[in-house]
């Protein structure tokens, strides 16, 4: 029985290694607060989507819903589209995460939000168990409490953030970032590329369900690019 | 009420999402290409949000409009990929795109 007792090392090592991809949420938060505040709803439950749902592009599609009196069925199935992608990264990380505890796989997935993902997606295959699931905990346990303490500041104090400074502009770049940084071969180029142009023709299409099928079509199409190169042992890739 | 229901409901959902095959483990076996496809979950995800956002969300409707905000786009790419630097990425990144706003 492998021991997965807490390790305070691995927690804030993870804790650390997310504050700068999670700071750049930071402009967003503030926003989605003010958005909360002026939404015309209960602000106490606007804000607890935080913890309840605690995901950004999710809770600022449901609190624009909600202000415009949409339907909770209307709320709740672009919420199931937006989120989707968590069904990708909850699979992608299904192995790495097998052998931790149940209790772990139970919590654990609480805090799979973007960045936290991309932490766990990136480490080596080598890694300690215990210190990959401490690792995942400490950068989980940094997003969760900025989340509620910057939107919570956001309902508060309202307005802080102008359009013009663009500063929300800070999220594209971080996911651009976590883009390139998880690109290790051309198949990862393909799956990117074929992810991005379908997402930016997919804006169009209903409840937000462009972005599943973008990142659908990018993993197959990156999986099917690798794939090519297994069948033809004439081609060869860079590292 | 209806409004707590509507939040709580959209955590379950959004648990349920994140929760699935992480809690399955190894009780599920997904065929090979699928398992060699979730290696490109990442770059597929990650590009899926930050394109649209660079075009505004509105695909390529106002594209001239965009300009500032791809021009930003390609600087901070190219300071991720010589450095790996996140925040040097977003400084700079953000800097490009104050100063072609205050230029033009």
């Amino acid at each position: 029985m492998t021991d997965f007792s807490f390790d305070r090392r691995a927690f804030f090592d993870g804790f650390r290694a997310t504050i700068p991809i999670g700071l750049p949420g930071v402009p967003f938060g503030l926003v989605l607060g003010f958005l909360i505040s002026d939404a015309g709803i209960d602000r106490l439950a606007g804000w607890s989507s935080s913890w309840i749902i605690l995901a950004g592009a999710a809770q600022l599609a449901a609190i624009e819903l909600l202000a415009e009196q949409a339907s909770a069925a209307v709320v709740l199935v672009t919420i199931t589209f937006v989120n989707s992608r968590h069904l990708l990264y909850s699979a992608a990380l299904r192995q790495r995460f097998a052998p931790f505890p149940r209790w772990f796989r139970l919590v654990g997935p609480y805090v799979l939000l973007d960045q936290a993902f991309a932490l766990a997606n990136a480490q080596p295959d080598d890694l300690d168990d215990r210190y990959r699931m401490w690792h995942y905990f400490g950068s989980g346990a940094f997003l969760f409490g900025m989340w509620q303490i910057v939107v919570g500041v956001g309902v508060v104090v309202g307005d802080v953030i102008r359009p013009e400074w663009q500063l929300t502009f800070a999220v594209p770049i971080l996911f651009g970032s976590l883009m390139l940084l998880s690109i290790s071969n051309h198949a990862g180029v393909v799956a990117a590329v074929v992810g991005g142009v379908v997402a930016m023709l997919g804006t169009a299409l209903p409840q937000g369900s462009g972005i599943l099928l973008a990142i659908v079509l990018g993993v197959a199409a990156g999986a099917a690019w690798e794939g090519r190169l297994a069948e033809d042992p004439s081609a060869t890739e860079a590292p | 009420m209806t409004l707590w229901l509507t939040i709580i409901g959209g955590g379950i959902i959004t648990y349920l999402t994140r929760a699935s095959f992480i809690l399955a483990g190894d009780q599920v076996r997904l065929p090979a290409a699928v398992e060699r496809g979730l290696r490109y979950v990442a770059p597929a995800a990650f590009a899926a949000i930050a394109v649209p956002a660079v075009f505004g969300g509105d695909g390529l409707d106002g594209f001239g409009d965009d300009v500032p905000r791809i021009t930003a786009a390609i600087v901070a790419g190219a300071v991720i990929v010589r450095s790996r630097n996140v925040p040097a990425s977003l400084v700079l990144g953000l800097s490009t795109l104050w100063l072609l706003l205050i230029l033009f």
